[in-house]
C-alpha cells in the first residue's frame, strides 16, 4: 500500500477528484493548507494598507491505495494539476505498513 | 407481573422473549411510551430474582435496589442503561455487601443489561455536589425496586426534600447553565438537518429539563414533594404529544441500530417516514413531512426548556434588578416590557398590525424575548392579522426596522416560530423547516437564513483578525436595509425544488419588492444581489491569483457598492453552512478575492469603454426608452467606461442622455437628489479644463464632504460627474431654499460665470481635530491602462482635499480621463486615470507631480486630536 500527499492549487481539486475517482480511488482526505516553495508569497495594495500573502492557500489530498495503481494515480494528479507554472505542486509517497477499517476491523487491502 | 426464576438461563430467556415482544409491539403500534414503558417493567422483573439468584437470599436489611434516571421514571429505551443506585443504610454495610453488588452488576451484563450502578450510603444521597448534579437529578426520578423500604422512605420524606429545599438554588442555576451549555455547543437552533434527538435543542434531554425544574419550582415554593410519580408532573397536551413523539423516535432509533444511538441521519429519516414514525396518521412517507414535524415538536419542547430557563429568578441580585423589574409600557402598543421581556397588557385586543410591528423592532434593537403569555396572546391574533395584513411603505418602513437591529435574526425567529413573518411575507413559507440534503449544509434553509443574517450583524463586534477586515466593508454599504432584504430572500427559491434557486429566489423576491413598492433603483439591487449571491463562491474554486480569473468575476460584479456587498454576503453565508464551514484559510482566500477584484475594478476602469458596433445590447436596452433618438443615444454612449453603463440603470442613462440634449441650450446641466444619507449631485456638461476642481471647490464652498465621486467622458468630450457628499452643517435639509441657489452657484462655477476663488473665500472654517491619522500614499501605475496612468491618492480625508488634488492636476496639465472617489472612515480614497495632452506621465512627470500633491495635500491636513 502506498500513501500519495499532494500539495495542488486549490482550483484543482475539483479535477483530481475527478482524476482519482475515474481511477477508481475513491477513498481521500482534503486538508486545508497553506505554503509556497520556489512561488513567492503575494502582494496586493488596498486602500493605502498593503496585504502581503507570504503563504499561499493551497490543497493537500491524502489518499492510500494498492500499490499497482501507484503510477495510475501519480499521473492522474498530474495530468490534472500541470500548468507548467511555478506553484502546481509537488507530490510525495510513502509506503503504509497497515489499514484497519474501524467499522468492522478489515486490515490490509480489503480496508481501503 | 413477576415471574418465578430459579436460573440465569431462565432470566435471559424471559428477558430476551420480552424485547422480541416488545419490538413486535412497537412495529405494530408505533408507541413509544408503551415500549419505554413496557421495558422498565420487565427490568423490574428481573432485579430482584437475579439478586438472589446470586447471593443465594433476598436483598438484605440495609440495602434498598432503587431506579433512578430513566428507570425511575419508567422510561428505559430499547438500548439505554439501566440506572441503578445500590443504597446502603452505612458504610460498613456498603463494605460489606461491595462484593455481592459487584456480582450482581456483573450477571446484570451477562443478562445484556447494561448496568449503570451507583452505590451510595443514605449519608451520601445528602450531600449535594455541583460539580456531580448529575446524581442529584437522579434522584429526583428515584422508584424503589426492592429490599430495605425503610431506607427508601428516608431517603424519599427527608433527604430528597431537604436537599432540594437545601440547595434549590444552587441546583436550579447549575442545571440551565449546563443546558444552555448544551444548546450552545449545538448552536443554539433546533434546525439541525441531522439531529440528534437526545441531546439537541428540543430534544429529549430538554423535556426532562422542563420536568425537573417544574418539579424543583413545586418543592421550593410548596416545601413538599409533589404526590404525583417522580418528576412526572403534568404536562400540557402540545408537550405530551412532542414527547410521545421524541419517544417513538427514540425507540425506532435504538431498534433499528441495536444501540444507544439517538442521531436521525438522512437514511433514518427517510425509514422514519417510510414507517410513519411516531405519527398519527399512517402510510406518509414523504421525509420532509416527516422532519417538519420532528421539528415542530423540538420546537414546543425547546420552547418549554428555555421558557422554564427564564422564569427562574436571577443567580445574583443586581443592583439594577428593581428597576428591570417594573412593568414599562411600550409607546404606542399593548406590550409591556418587564425583567427584558415583552409581555400583553391585561385589556389589550391586539386587533391591528402596528404595534405588534412595533414590538418586533424593538425585540430586533434590544434582544427582547416574549413571555409565554405574549405568544400566546399573539399566536390567538394572527387570524385577526390575517385580515388587516400591511403592504406598502408601511410594510417597508416596519420590516426595516426589523432587519436593521442588531437582534434582527432574533426577531425575525420569533415572528417565524409564531407566523407572523409568513402572513407578511408568504414568500417565505416555502423554506420553513426545510431540510436540503448535502453534505455540508448543517441547517433547515430558514434556519440558514436567519443565520447569514446574524453573521452579517455580528461584524459590528468583531473578534477575529479576518472578521475585523470584513466588518470594515459593512459600514461601508450605503442601503444596509435593501441588503438585509436581500439576505432574507436569498435562499427562498430552494423551496421551488427544479432549476437554479438563485433565479426562483429572484422571482420570489420580485413579488415581495412589489407588494413593499420600492422604486425600479432598489429592485434592482435586491434583485442583483439575490441572483449573484453564489458567484464570489463560484469564483473562489478559480485560481484566485490569476487576472483573468478576476476579470472575469469583476466583469460580472460591475460596481465597487455591489462587490462590497457581495463580499459580506458570501462571507455570512459561507459562515452559516455550518459551524466550521468558515476556515481562516477560506476567509482569507475570500478578503483575497475582494480586494483583487476591487483593485481590478479601479485599475481596469480606462481600458474597458464601450463602443456600440461590438455591444450592440446596451445599446438596446436603453433605445427602448428613447426609440426617438437612436444615433444622438449612440454617440453619447460611444466611449463611455464599460462601469458607466453597468452602474447605471437604462432609465438613469435615458436621463443623462436627455440632460446631455440641453446642452445646446445651457453650458450644464445638473441634477440634485436626497439619498438617505447623502445628497447625490450629477453633472453633465462639455469637458473642460479644471472642470473637475471647480466642481469639487463649489462643494467644499458649501461645506459639503465629499464621500464618493465618479466622473466619466466619452468620445465627444461630454463628461458625467457623479458626486454623492454629506451636508454636515444640514445647510439644504433645513433650508429648501438654499437647494435652488446652490444649484444655481454650481451651474454659475460650471459655466465659469463665477469663479470658483470667490466662492472659496468664504469657506467655513476647518472642522475638528480628526482622531485617526492616515498617512499619504500616492501610487503611480503606467501598465493598468494602454493610454493613461493610474494615480491612486490615498490621503487625510477632509473638506477642500478633492479640489486640492483637481487643482494640483490641473496645474501639470493633466487632464482627468476618469475619477473615482470613496471614502472610507477618514481615509480618502481617490484614483484618477491621467492624460497629458493625450499620452501617459513619463517618470519625470510622476514624481514632479508626487511632490506638488504631497504639498499640497499635507497644506489642508487638520490638527491631530493628539497633537
Amino acid at each position: 500500500m502506498q500513501k500519495i500527499e499532494a500539495v495542488i492549487q486549490p482550483s484543482k481539486l475539483d479535477a483530481v477528484k475527478e482524476a482519482l475517482l475515474a481511477i477508481g480511488v475513491e477513498g481521500m482526505t482534503i486538508l486545508e493548507a497553506r505554503g509556497h516553495g520556489r512561488q513567492k508569497g503575494h502582494t496586493e495594495f488596498y486602500r493605502g494598507r498593503e496585504y502581503t500573502v507570504d503563504l499561499l492557500p493551497k490543497i493537500k489530498i491524502e489518499t492510500v491505495i494498492p500499490d499497482e495503481l501507484l503510477e495510475k494515480a501519480v499521473q492522474a494528479i498530474i495530468t490534472a494539476t500541470r500548468t507548467g507554472k511555478i506553484g502546481d505542486g509537488k507530490i510525495f509517497v510513502t509506503a503504509i505498513d497497515e489499514a484497519i477499517r474501524i467499522r468492522n476491523g478489515e486490515r490490509g487491502m480489503a480496508a481501503l | 407481573m413477576k415471574a418465578a426464576f430459579t436460573s440465569h438461563q431462565q432470566l435471559r430467556d424471559y428477558y430476551q422473549a420480552e424485547m422480541a415482544a416488545m419490538r413486535q409491539s412497537f412495529e405494530r403500534t408505533g408507541n413509544g411510551v408503551m415500549c419505554i414503558r413496557r421495558r422498565a417493567l420487565v427490568v423490574d422483573c428481573l432485579l430482584d430474582p437475579l439478586w438472589r439468584l446470586e447471593s443465594g437470599g433476598p436483598l438484605p436489611e440495609g440495602l434498598a435496589l432503587i431506579a433512578i434516571g430513566g428507570f425511575g421514571r419508567k422510561e428505559l429505551f430499547p438500548s439505554s442503561d439501566v440506572d441503578l443506585l445500590y443504597l446502603c443504610s452505612d458504610e460498613q454495610r456498603e463494605d460489606k455487601l461491595r462484593e455481592g453488588i459487584r456480582a450482581c452488576n456483573q450477571a446484570m451484563w451477562d443478562l445484556g443489561l447494561r448496568a449503570s450502578p451507583m452505590i451510595r450510603t443514605l449519608k451520601e444521597c445528602d450531600r449535594y455536589d455541583p460539580d456531580n448534579i448529575e446524581f442529584t437529578l437522579s434522584l429526583l426520578d428515584r422508584r424503589f425496586l426492592a429490599g430495605d423500604h425503610g431506607l427508601d422512605q428516608s431517603l424519599q420524606t427527608q433527604i430528597l426534600p431537604g436537599v432540594a429545599l437545601r440547595e434549590w438554588s444552587s441546583i436550579v442555576h447549575r442545571l440551565a447553565d449546563l443546558a444552555r451549555a448544551r444548546h450552545q455547543k449545538y448552536g443554539n437552533t433546533i434546525f439541525h438537518l441531522e439531529p440528534n434527538i437526545k441531546e439537541c435543542p428540543g430534544g429529549l434531554r430538554d423535556h426532562q429539563l422542563a420536568q425537573w425544574l417544574s418539579l424543583l419550582n413545586y418543592v421550593h415554593e410548596q416545601k413538599a414533594w409533589p404526590s404525583t410519580y417522580g418528576s412526572s408532573l403534568s404536562v400540557n397536551n402540545e408537550a405530551a404529544s412532542a414527547f410521545e413523539f421524541l419517544s417513538a423516535t427514540r425507540c425506532f432509533l435504538h431498534l433499528r441500530s441495536g444501540r444507544d444511538d439517538n442521531t436521525l441521519d438522512w437514511q433514518a429519516q427517510d425509514e422514519a417516514a417510510a414507517q410513519s414514525v411516531g405519527l398519527e396518521t399512517k402510510g406518509t412517507s414523504d421525509p420532509a413531512y416527516w422532519m417538519r414535524t420532528y421539528y415542530r415538536h423540538a420546537r414546543t419542547v425547546y420552547r418549554r426548556a428555555i421558557l422554564a430557563m427564564e422564569a427562574l429568578p436571577p443567580a445574583r441580585q443586581s443592583f439594577y434588578r428593581p428597576q428591570r423589574r417594573k412593568r414599562v409600557p411600550i409607546p404606542g402598543t399593548d406590550f409591556v416590557v418587564q425583567d427584558g421581556r415583552v409581555d400583553v397588557s391585561e385589556a389589550a385586543l391586539l386587533t391591528g398590525p402596528e404595534g405588534i410591528l412595533r414590538v418586533f423592532a424593538l425585540i430586533a434593537a434590544h434582544g427582547y424575548r416574549l413571555t409565554q403569555n405574549a405568544e400566546e396572546r399573539l399566536a390567538d391574533a394572527l387570524p385577526v392579522l390575517d385580515v388587516h395584513i400591511p403592504e406598502g411603505p408601511f410594510l417597508w418602513n416596519a420590516l426595516r426596522e426589523i432587519l436593521l437591529g442588531p437582534h434582527a435574526a432574533h426577531a425575525l425567529r420569533t415572528m417565524h416560530a409564531l407566523g407572523i413573518l409568513e402572513l407578511l411575507i408568504p414568500e417565505f413559507h416555502g423554506i420553513d423547516a426545510l431540510v436540503i440534503r448535502d453534505s455540508y449544509h448543517r441547517y433547515t434553509v430558514d434556519e440558514h437564513t436567519f443565520l447569514v443574517i446574524d453573521n452579517v450583524h455580528a461584524l459590528r463586534q468583531p473578534h477575529l483578525a479576518w472578521e475585523r477586515r470584513f466588518s470594515t466593508l459593512l459600514a461601508e454599504i450605503d442601503r444596509l436595509d435593501l441588503f438585509f432584504l436581500a439576505l432574507l430572500m436569498h435562499d427562498t427559491g430552494k423551496a421551488r425544488r427544479s432549476g437554479e434557486h438563485t433565479v426562483q429566489s429572484v422571482e420570489l423576491a420580485d413579488s415581495l419588492l412589489a407588494r413593499l413598492e420600492l422604486d425600479a433603483e432598489e429592485r434592482d439591487m435586491v434583485r442583483r444581489l439575490i441572483r449573484n449571491h453564489l458567484e464570489m463562491s463560484i469564483t473562489l474554486r478559480r485560481d484566485i491569483f490569476d487576472t483573468e480569473t478576476i476579470r472575469a468575476f469583476a466583469e460580472k460584479v460591475a460596481s465597487q457598492a455591489h462587490l462590497k456587498m457581495l463580499c459580506l454576503m458570501t462571507y455570512a453565508d459561507i459562515k452559516a453552512v455550518n459551524p466550521d464551514a468558515l476556515t481562516p484559510w477560506k476567509a482569507d482566500s475570500l478578503w483575497q478575492l475582494y480586494i483583487a477584484t476591487s483593485n481590478f475594478m479601479d485599475r481596469s476602469v480606462d481600458q474597458e469603454r464601450y463602443r456600440a458596433d461590438l455591444d450592440p445590447t446596451q445599446l438596446k436596452r436603453i433605445l427602448t426608452l428613447a426609440p426617438e433618438s437612436a444615433q444622438e443615444l449612440r454617440t453619447f454612449l460611444e466611449g463611455f467606461p464599460q462601469r458607466y453603463l453597468q452602474t447605471r440603470m437604462p432609465e438613469q442613462i435615458r436621463d443623462h442622455f436627455q440632460m446631455a440634449l440641453q446642452l445646446s441650450d445651457s453650458a450644464a446641466q445638473v441634477n440634485l437628489r436626497s439619498l438617505r444619507h447623502f445628497w447625490e449631485l450629477t453633472v453633465i456638461t462639455r469637458d473642460r479644463p479644471l472642470l473637475f476642481a471647480d466642481m469639487a471647490g463649489a462643494l467644499s464652498s458649501w461645506g459639503m464632504n465629499i464621500v464618493k465621486a465618479e466622473a466619466f467622458s466619452d468620445d465627444a468630450g461630454i463628461i458625467v460627474d457623479t458626486f454623492q457628499f454629506s451636508d454636515p452643517f444640514r445647510t439644504l435639509e433645513l433650508n429648501p431654499s438654499e437647494v435652488e441657489r446652490f444649484r444655481a452657484i454650481l451651474l454659475d462655477v460650471i459655466s465659469m460665470k463665477t469663479p470658483i476663488e470667490v466662492l472659496l473665500r468664504r469657506r467655513p472654517a476647518a472642522r475638528a481635530p480628526i482622531m485617526v491619522r492616515v498617512e499619504t500614499r500616492l501610487d503611480f501605475d503606467n501598465t493598468a491602462s494602454t493610454h493613461s496612468t493610474l494615480l491612486q491618492v490615498v490621503a487625510q480625508d477632509g473638506t477642500g482635499l478633492l479640489r486640492q488634488i483637481a487643482t494640483t492636476l490641473a496645474a501639470h496639465d493633466c487632464n482627468i480621463e476618469v475619477a473615482l472617489i470613496d471614502t472610507e472612515g477618514e481615509i480618502a480614497i481617490d484614483v484618477f486615470y491621467l492624460t497629458i495632452r493625450g499620452s501617459k506621465l513619463d517618470e519625470t512627470k510622476q514624481e514632479q507631480l508626487r511632490a506638488d500633491l504631497m504639498l499640497a495635500i499635507e497644506e489642508l491636513r487638520p490638527a491631530h486630536a493628539g497633537g
